[in-house]
Parts: structure tokens; sequence; C-alpha cells
């Protein structure tokens, strides 16, 4: 008795520690938040800019040491504070972005995104904090540049970018600066800036690499110039899939950051009729002269022929998310669910389990009994990877008795690659190696992790 | 008329290639572009995929994949760009 009272009293002891550090917090975030930011979910009409004649005292000492340099000056400071810039998208480009348009003075910024703050964006969405999951993006990201710069004006969309309001939303701003991470939303926001005679600061990022390019700009092309056609969506990598080092976009982000900076302080950007490349390995910028804009371009030509929004996620074939799509490329009797091969698993019965993924995936975790062989290697026949499937296929033989094909499992991420896998080992089999049975494992490792074995790790 | 050539690529280009950069030693010369692009194609069958989405590149100016005539001098770098669109 007299032992449960003394828990007791520890546990309630522990939470009034917890209740009151959560306390401490809270005026702590509300002493540097006085106001309380409003979340838009949808485009409303907005207050002109006000602009001021002239720099406060305290904007001259903030603002001091860029006050000095010939190449902005007090005009150049004063020109920030009456430009408005919309930031679609609050991730690896629109964070360091959003926090340099913020520390240099910009006069309003706009933040959108549709998305939540996830543990995965935490080493690349550098505004967003362990305390901001679960919160919406556009939110957390005007909260920390408010932190930054109480001057700044921001305004927070959580909401999808659309053709039924990219127009109304983008002529309320004088500089858009394309941060998303899909096409259909990078053919979307290109067109809206025509359509509205705005800049278009626009850069990418992916693994090692960044582009970036001033659209629509002083005699310029716009995205459609360049690429008039979407790339079919299968060859489309995203982030999620390809993987990127956060700070690639961070560099990129920071150079958009430099050229919103140079169109809104009166200077102009140099990067209107020019693609910048960024190799991240190499430490290396290349610059590629690209052609003006496009007489024959369908949205900024002589003759255009997309002259309202249209539907971007048919024109591109896929959806304004860098979440991966789910394919459906084979019958039912092709494939198994986790649960499935969770029982074959126990029968212990003679099986292969083949993991398709990169082996630089297989190292961040794997299940146990599986033989990697990347789906490239199937594509491309690699001979030391065929042999090795070979020799598998034969143990296997040996252990079942009679002519019976032995029983393969495919296995990815989640669960496309492995289908495609199917589809190529199907060719193969009985030709390029013995008369195998192929299934696919429906969504991969990730579905086993939710279902199965929670302890798998997911990322 | 030929001449070598150093030809770069960028994004999914590494990966459909499997290089980031390569020699190519006699490459004809005035050559159209798109005869130097089918000329990739058929050293890497699979920058098929990028067909008509690719920027092309000859001594870091943008080339257009057609009719156009360049004339390339040895050492002259030839980039092959695929958008990039993550963020």
């Amino acid at each position: 008795m007299a032992q449960e009272v003394c828990c007791l009293k520890a546990q309630l002891k522990e939470k009034e520690k917890e209740i009151a550090a959560l306390k401490k917090k809270l005026a702590q975030l509300e002493k540097s938040h006085p106001t309380v930011l409003e979340l838009h979910d949808k485009v409303t009409p907005l207050t002109p800019l006000t602009s001021n004649p002239a720099l406060s005292n305290e904007d001259i000492m903030r603002y001091s040491r860029q006050l000095l340099l010939p190449d902005l000056g007090v005009r150049g400071q004063l020109n920030l504070s009456k430009t408005s810039v919309l930031i679609v998208g609050c991730g690896g480009l629109g964070c360091p972005l959003a926090q340099y348009l913020a520390a240099a003075g910009i006069g309003r910024l706009g933040l959108l995104d549709y998305d939540e703050v996830e543990l995965s964006n935490l080493h690349r969405q550098v505004l967003h904090g362990e305390e901001n999951q679960g919160q919406a993006k556009a939110l957390s990201a005007a909260n920390a540049v408010k932190r930054l710069n109480s001057t700044v004006e921001c305004i927070p969309y959580h909401l999808q970018l659309s053709s039924d309001n990219a127009v109304q939303l983008i002529q309320q701003y004088d500089i858009v600066a394309d941060c998303s991470d899909n096409v259909p939303t990078r053919y979307l926001v290109n067109d809206a800036c025509v359509l509205s005679g705005k800049p278009l600061v626009s850069a990418s990022a992916l693994r090692m690499e960044g582009q970036l390019t001033v659209y629509n700009y002083r005699g310029g092309p716009c995205y459609r110039c360049l690429y008039p056609l979407p790339p079919p969506p299968e060859t489309v990598t995203n982030c999620s899939d390809g993987g990127v080092l956060g700070v690639v976009p961070g560099i990129m982000g920071c150079f958009q950051a430099l050229e919103v900076l140079k169109i809104a302080s009166g200077h102009g950007s140099s990067c209107g009729q020019q693609l910048v490349m960024f190799d991240a390995q190499d430490a290396r910028f290349r610059s590629i002269k690209l052609r003006p804009k496009q007489p024959g371009c369908a949205v900024c030509g002589e003759n255009p022929s997309v002259t309202q929004l249209v539907d971007y996620e048919a024109f591109c074939g896929s959806a304004a998310t860098d979440k991966c799509l789910k394919l459906n490329l084979l019958s039912k009797d092709q494939r198994i669910t986790v649960q499935d091969y969770k029982s074959i698993m126990d029968d212990a019965g003679p099986h292969l389990l083949l993991d398709v993924r990169p082996l630089v995936e297989v190292d961040i975790c794997h299940l146990p009994s599986s033989l990697n062989i990347p789906l490239s290697s199937l594509q491309e026949r690699k001979s030391e990877h065929l042999q090795l499937l070979q020799e598998r296929i034969s143990e296997l033989k040996q252990q079942m008795a009679g002519d019976c094909r032995p029983p393969v499992y495919v296995i990815c991420k989640q669960g496309n690659d492995s289908q495609k896998a199917v589809q190529v080992l199907d060719k193969m089999s009985g030709s390029e190696v013995d008369n195998i049975a192929v299934k696919d494992i429906s969504g991969g490792l990730m579905a086993w992790a939710k279902r199965i074995d929670p302890t798998f790790p997911q990322y | 008329m030929t001449a070598q050539v150093l030809v770069l690529y960028f994004a999914q280009s590494v990966e459909l290639t499997g290089l980031k950069e390569e020699e190519l030693p006699d490459v004809p010369t005035p050559i159209s572009s798109r005869d130097l692009w089918t000329l990739l194609l058929r050293r890497h069958p699979r920058l098929a995929a990028l067909q008509h989405h690719v920027i092309l590149a000859v001594r870091q100016q943008y080339v257009a994949v057609g009719d156009q005539v360049v004339t390339l001098a040895d050492g002259d770098e030839v980039a092959v760009v695929p958008p990039l669109s993550g963020g």
C-alpha cells in the first residue's frame, strides 16, 4: 500500500514537472508571437501594400550591412519593402527562400503549401521544427519568418493551388517563386504567371543537383518555351523516391532569394535567359544560355492556344503532389498481400524472396531472408545477377520434389518497382532462367511495416 | 570533318547512361542538332525516355533538337539536361 502511494506521488510529481515545462514553452511562444497568424484556406483580396516614404532609425540599424552596398542602398531597401512575393511550396526550397527574403526586409510574403510538416521533411525544410510536426507547413513557415522579422507581412495559405485560384492569387503579388515539388504545379504556376504578367523565379532540386531560371522576365522564355510537353509521369523522379541532400535545395532556395531580391530592389536578375545548373558532387555551377521567348509558345507566344488555365493534372498525366503514385501493372493472381507472405514465411515452405530495391535502400532495412537484385540489374540483364538468381532457383528446385516451378516473391519499398520486376521475371522465366512462379508482394516493405511488423523501419 | 567532344550528362540522363560525362572522339561536323541527338540515342538507347523533354546545349548555348546545324570543334562541350522538378 505504502509503496503504491509512493509510486503515485512520484508519478504526480513527474506530471507536474511536465505541465510546468509546457506552460513555460507556451509563454515563450506567446511572447515571441504577439500576433497570431491567420491561416488562409482560400484566396481572398489583399489590401495594397503600404509603402514607407523613408527608412526608420530601426530599419537603418537592422539593414545597415546591406544598406552599405551600392548595389542596394536606401532606394533598393525601400523597393524591397514595397514588394510582395508569393512562395509556392514551403519545403526544401521555400524555407531558405522565405528566411532570406524576410531577413532582407521584403514587404509581404505569401507562403503557400498544402502539406503538413512530417519528420522526413526536417533534414531540408529548415524553418520547421520537431514541435511543428502535423502543423500546416504554411503556418509553421510563417511563424518562423515572423520570429525573424516581425515587420514583414506574412500570409500563410493552406490550400492546393489550382486552375480555379492561381490567377486570382498570383495577380496580387509582384514576384512569384516556384518552390514546388511536382510537374503539374510547375506548368500551372508558369501559365498563371504568363497570364498575369509576373516574373517567375523558379528552382528545383533532386539528389545532388539543382536548376534555376527566371521565367517570363524581360523577353526571356517561359517554362513552356523550354518544355512544351510534360515528361511522361513514369520518368519523373521525386525527392521521396530519389532522395535529396538537404543542403542542395538549401543552396538553390538561397539562390532564388538572391534573384528575387535583385528583381525586387530594382537591380534586375541576370537569369532571365539562363538555365543555371548546380552540381553538388563537383561543387560546380554551370550556365546554359537560353533562347528568348518563343513566338510559337502555347502560352506566351504570338498566337497562344492557352489563354486561360487548363487542367494540369490531365495535361501532365500525374497528380499535383510529390507523393508516390500507386501503379497497377499486374493481374490479381500475380499479387499477394503482406499477410499472405507472412503465412508463407511462417509455413517455411521453400521459396525465394527477391528484394529489387537499389543497394543503398537495402542498407537502410531489409527482411533477413531476402536476396537483393535491383530492378535495374534485371532490366539490363546483368550477367552476374542473373547467374546468382539462377543458382538460387536451382537450389530451390533441389529442395522441392518433382518438376514444379519454384515460387519467387518480389518485394520493394512501396510495391511499384516490384510489379515491374515481376513483368521482367515473367519474360525471363523458362528462357533466361528456369521456369519460376513469380508474384508481387503488394504494398512492399512499407505495407509490411504498417501491417505485420511495426518495428520495421519506414522511410 | 569530325571533332572530339565532351558530352556532359545531368539529372536523369546520368541514370539512363550510367555516365556523368564521356568523350566522343569522332563526331561529324557540321551536324544538325537532330543528328547529334540521334547519335547520342544510338550510344544510349535508354535516353529515348527523355525525347522531347530534354535540353541540349553546345558550348553552353541552348540548341533546339531539330534542323539547326552546329559546328563542333575539338574539346567542345555538349550538355544533356533533362528538367528537374523536385523541391
